[in-house]
């Protein structure tokens, strides 16, 4: 520890501090511009400037180190006349385009400027006239505001880690911009414009909507991943404008991805269903609340009559708070009188790492996941613990990801080839041996895998039984994957049973969208007598109920999700589109069906904390539950991965841009990505004759799609990888994950 | 005794009558609005209306600022990325009914787009029209402007 004094305050802080760091302490407010506290400090704008009693020199407050007995001025002034002129010479470059700019209400140059009392600049501005850059689908650039403040190159190396930005050119032609000014190609995740303290990095997607003076502000949680980001919801009325990002508060430190921050337009979609609807005579037609429910509760309680309660099934979605959950159980159990309501989420899997864990992990495998693609936060993390802890990081994947330039090694192959590897590796054989060695060795030993398929299972409790040190993160897809399996969901296994033996007659579907799930969109819907959908959207599933009734997204209604890390947090209503929650909806069934259940979050949330034994000590507002295991039950090891005849494989991969059908109603998100694509290797496109956007055709186990192409220069050769989540691949998934394939091209 | 006097001979009423006939003389002071103004002030706070370019197109960046600062709330601004990437004002509409005209906005306004002007004739049949929107507001602006110089005066 080290003593000093800041503006004739004493403080104590330790010895690694910045001067910065211990002005914070000490309560001093001092102006940074270039500095950001998840970054490493830089020094490049000189704004931070402090003075030490008795050291003629001045000091840059973000980057000097504390000394014991420093004497700290912070506010004097010569410091202020120079404050001054480093703004000034700031602006003599800076166009003072603020009531146009993007950045006007919440720019730091503006606040400075306000703060350092400018109100007049010495020197000729000489603003350059370059074009602003529009060719990037999310971020627009505007060089000529550029402040060369190096925030956006610095937290795209050090977070990210995807460099994609750097300073190009030197002096004053010194910009930001990319290697031989190629297209900006990144994840798209934005943090670059988040840390821009001025308007040369721009939201395209909110880009001149709103002005922030002008937006009323939620915090919340994002309700697309499993990663659970905390946000703020910028809104107007009952237009949702921006993601916010809140460094301060949650988990992920600020950091959203491309979903999150740029994918939310699908809440004000203009395809988003207003009215309830009832079939009649074949067809969907428009029909009042009332009218529904009514419809959907006297149904169900003919079917029960008629073949008892067993045959009326509920069917729960991670995009349903865990109150939302909660009641739905209680609809099934209480009121309906069936065993409970069933998810498609797995169970043998609790959260057991936080993203804590696995930053500060001294070895980090991840088995069998595109994790940077399918949980970006969750990816950072496990980026952080490489880069800035370098810990030795092993991927097991088919083909190379992300992480390929943190990963101290890559094992890659056919699907086939990875499962093999992965056996060696709980083996303890042949090269992977090593790598056992140095998890077994480590202190904080950390692996990911994909909770979703029932093989990866059996390799990490293999893997933990070998190093029982070992924390696991299970990557869960959805919003509330976690939550709704705490909040008792029954595994759907038996549900499709009783579908498929027409044992179930009846299913109220609450947001789920079977028809574009893998394992389910095999599944016929056909025999179901009632099969009542509630979704924002006409989904797939939607499009065959019998009775539909539209609810509101994450944005509109309050609650709480609990993340892939059995983090709890508070959703709160934004915005309102005046649709009902699935809450509403749940109660308003209830009532119809005889049984009297709360819609009000907070209500619910005491039932909550009485009933459910996880949850009896929760803290909604960010707390991590402590599960009684990671994973858990008998898996078999796995055969061979892939089943079938055809020269390639196919695996499922993840996306990025769209987790599950939610984000694929973004008119954003669409633009990038629209369709399945076949990702396949220049080496078989070569051998195929196809190229970018070429037509193929897939056949598997009996079903022929055709996807446009993508040639991909990570994928291995003879592997082919589709997303999961659109109707045509969750068809072919819903045969088996892995498949041996025919490809040929099309006209 | 004189009261009587009074009372006989109507001298009051032609005292009042003479009062009468001397206004009936004098300079007259009411105005026959709608037929005729009545003069006004030159601080007055009238209808607002938007200045614009040379070539026509608005000063107004739609930075919000009007919108913000209203205390009637009674400017609704919508913009947009247009085209070719520029900012652009896809609605602006102002409430005349709802205006208080305390010149607000015209204060807010940080490219002196938006001013109060000196039409104060908003009566109208229906509340529709109170509402006025960009094009109404720059055609305003034309309309002070050809007083404006027809007076000799500057905007
Ligand atoms: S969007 Fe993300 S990956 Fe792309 S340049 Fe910005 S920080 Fe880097
Ligand atoms: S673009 Fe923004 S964040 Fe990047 S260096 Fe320039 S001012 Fe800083
Ligand atoms: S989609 Fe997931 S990673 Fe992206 S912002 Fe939302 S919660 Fe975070
Ligand atoms: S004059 Fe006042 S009340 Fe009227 S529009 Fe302007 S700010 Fe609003
Ligand atoms: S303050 Fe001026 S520039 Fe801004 S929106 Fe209003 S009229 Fe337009
Ligand atoms: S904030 Fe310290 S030099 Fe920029």
């Amino acid at each position: 520890m080290v003593t000093l004094k800041i503006d004739g305050i004493q403080v104590e802080v330790p010895k690694d501090y910045t001067i910065l760091q211990a002005a914070e302490k000490a309560g001093v407010h001092i102006p940074v511009l270039c500095h950001d506290s998840r970054l490493n400090p830089f020094g490049a704008c000189r704004v931070c400037l402090i003075e030490a009693v008795g050291n003629p020199r001045m000091m840059t407050a973000c980057t000097t180190p504390v000394a014991p007995d420093m004497d700290i001025l912070t506010n004097t002034e010569k410091l202020q006349r120079i404050r001054k002129t480093v703004i000034e010479l700031l602006l003599v470059n800076h166009p003072l385009e603020c009531p146009v700019c993007d950045k006007g209400g919440e720019c730091t140059l503006q606040d400075l400027t306000y703060e350092v009392g400018l109100t007049k600049v010495r020197f000729d501005a000489k603003p350059a006239d370059t074009p602003v850059d529009h060719t990037n689908p999310f971020i627009e650039r505007d060089v000529d505001r550029c402040v060369l403040c190096g925030r956006c190159v610095r937290i795209c190396d050090e977070v990210v880690n995807i460099q994609a930005i750097s300073f190009i050119n030197r002096g004053m032609e010194t910009m930001i911009g990319t290697a031989f000014d190629q297209p900006w190609n990144c994840e798209f995740c934005g943090q670059c414009i988040s840390v821009c303290p001025v308007g040369s990095l721009n939201n395209r997607v909110y880009l001149f909507k709103n002005r922030p003076w002008n937006l009323e502000k939620t915090d919340s949680v994002c309700g697309l991943c499993g990663c659970g980001c905390y946000i703020e919801l910028e809104t107007e009325g009952s237009e949702l404008y921006r993601m916010g990002e809140l460094p301060e508060k949650g988990a992920n430190h600020g950091n959203l991805c491309a979903k999150g921050r740029f994918g939310f337009e699908f809440v004000n979609s203009v395809k988003r269903e207003t009215s309830a609807k009832v079939r009649a005579a074949g067809e969907l037609a428009d029909a009042d609340f009332d009218q529904a429910v009514v419809t959907v509760a006297e149904k169900v309680k003919s079917i029960r009559a008629q073949h008892g309660a067993e045959a009326v099934a509920v069917l729960v979605s991670p995009r349903l708070t865990n109150e939302e959950a909660f009641l739905a159980n209680k609809l099934a159990k209480e009121v309906i009188g069936t065993g409970g309501m069933y998810a498609l989420e797995p169970h043998s899997s609790l959260p057991e790492a936080t993203y804590a864990d696995i930053e500060k992990s001294d070895a980090v495998a991840v088995l069998n996941i595109d994790v940077t693609e399918a949980n970006p936060i969750l990816g950072l993390a496990v980026r952080a613990a490489a880069r800035m802890n370098e810990a030795p990081l092993y991927v097991f994947y088919p083909s190379e990801t992300a992480l390929k330039r943190l990963a101290e090694k890559q094992f890659t192959g056919t699907p086939d080839e990875v499962y093999a590897s992965m056996t060696r590796l709980v083996e303890g054989q042949g090269a992977e041996a090593a790598v056992l060695e140095v998890l077994k060795k480590a202190e904080k030993p950390v692996a990911v895998y994909n909770p979703y398929n029932t093989a990866d299972l059996w390799f990490v409790s293999e893997l933990k039984k070998q190093v029982p040190a070992l924390k696991l993160a299970a990557a869960r897809a959805k919003a509330n994957s976690q939550g709704i399996v705490d909040m008792g969901a029954l595994d759907a296994a038996k549900l499709k049973e009783g579908i498929q033996n027409k044992t179930i007659k009846a299913l109220l579907c609450f947001g789920e969208n079977p028809a574009v799930r893998t394992g389910w969109a095999d599944l016929s819907l056909d025999s179901l007598e009632l099969l009542a959908v509630t979704d924002p959207f006409m989904s797939e599933t939607a499009k065959k109920a019998s009775v539909y009734i539209p609810v509101a997204t994450y944005a509109e209604k309050d609650g709480s999700f609990t993340s892939l890390e059995g983090r709890v947090q508070t959703v709160n209503r934004a915005l309102c589109k005046g649709l009902k929650t699935d809450a509403e909806v749940v109660a308003a069934l209830a009532a119809r069906l005889g049984g009297s259940l709360p819609s009000c979050s907070c209500e619910v949330r005491e039932l909550i904390r009485k009933e459910v034994p996880l949850y009896k000590e929760a803290d909604f507002d960010g707390g991590v539950i402590s599960y009684p295991y990671a994973v858990k039950g008998e898996f078999e090891k796995p055969a061979k991965a892939a089943a079938g005849e055809g020269a390639y494989f196919l695996y499922p991969s993840s996306l990025r841009l769209h987790s599950g059908s939610y984000t694929r109603w973004s008119p954003d998100l669409a633009k990038v990505y629209g369709e399945p694509k076949l990702e396949i290797s220049p080496a078989d496109a070569e051998a195929l004759g196809l190229g970018d956007g070429d037509a193929v055709s897939v056949s598997a186990a009996g079903i022929t799609k055709v996807f446009k192409v993508h040639v991909e220069k990570h994928m291995t050769k003879g592997c082919a990888a589709l997303p999961e989540d659109y109707v045509d691949t969750a068809q072919i998934f819903s045969k088996g994950r892995y498949h041996k394939v025919s490809l040929g091209k099309k006209g | 005794m004189k009261n009587i006097f009074d009372t006989l001979l109507l001298t009051e009423i032609f005292q009042g009558l003479g009062i009468t006939l001397k206004h009936l003389f004098k300079k007259k002071v009411t105005y026959k609005y709608p037929f005729e103004d009545t003069p006004i002030f030159p601080r007055f706070r009238g209808v607002q209306y938007i200045k614009t370019h040379e070539n026509g197109a608005t000063k107004c960046v739609g930075c919000y600022l009007c919108q913000k600062v209203c205390p009637s709330e009674c400017i609704h601004i919508v913009t947009d990325c247009g085209p070719n990437g520029e900012r652009l004002i896809r609605k602006y509409e102002l409430d005349l009914s709802r205006c208080i005209y305390c010149g607000f906005c015209e204060e807010a306004c940080p490219v002196d787009a938006v001013h109060m002007g000196r039409n104060y004739h908003t009566t109208d049949s229906t509340r529709d029209h109170y509402v006025i929107n960009m094009k109404t507001l720059s055609e305003n602006y034309k309309k002070e402007l050809a007083d404006a110089q027809a007076k000799g005066e500057q905007l």
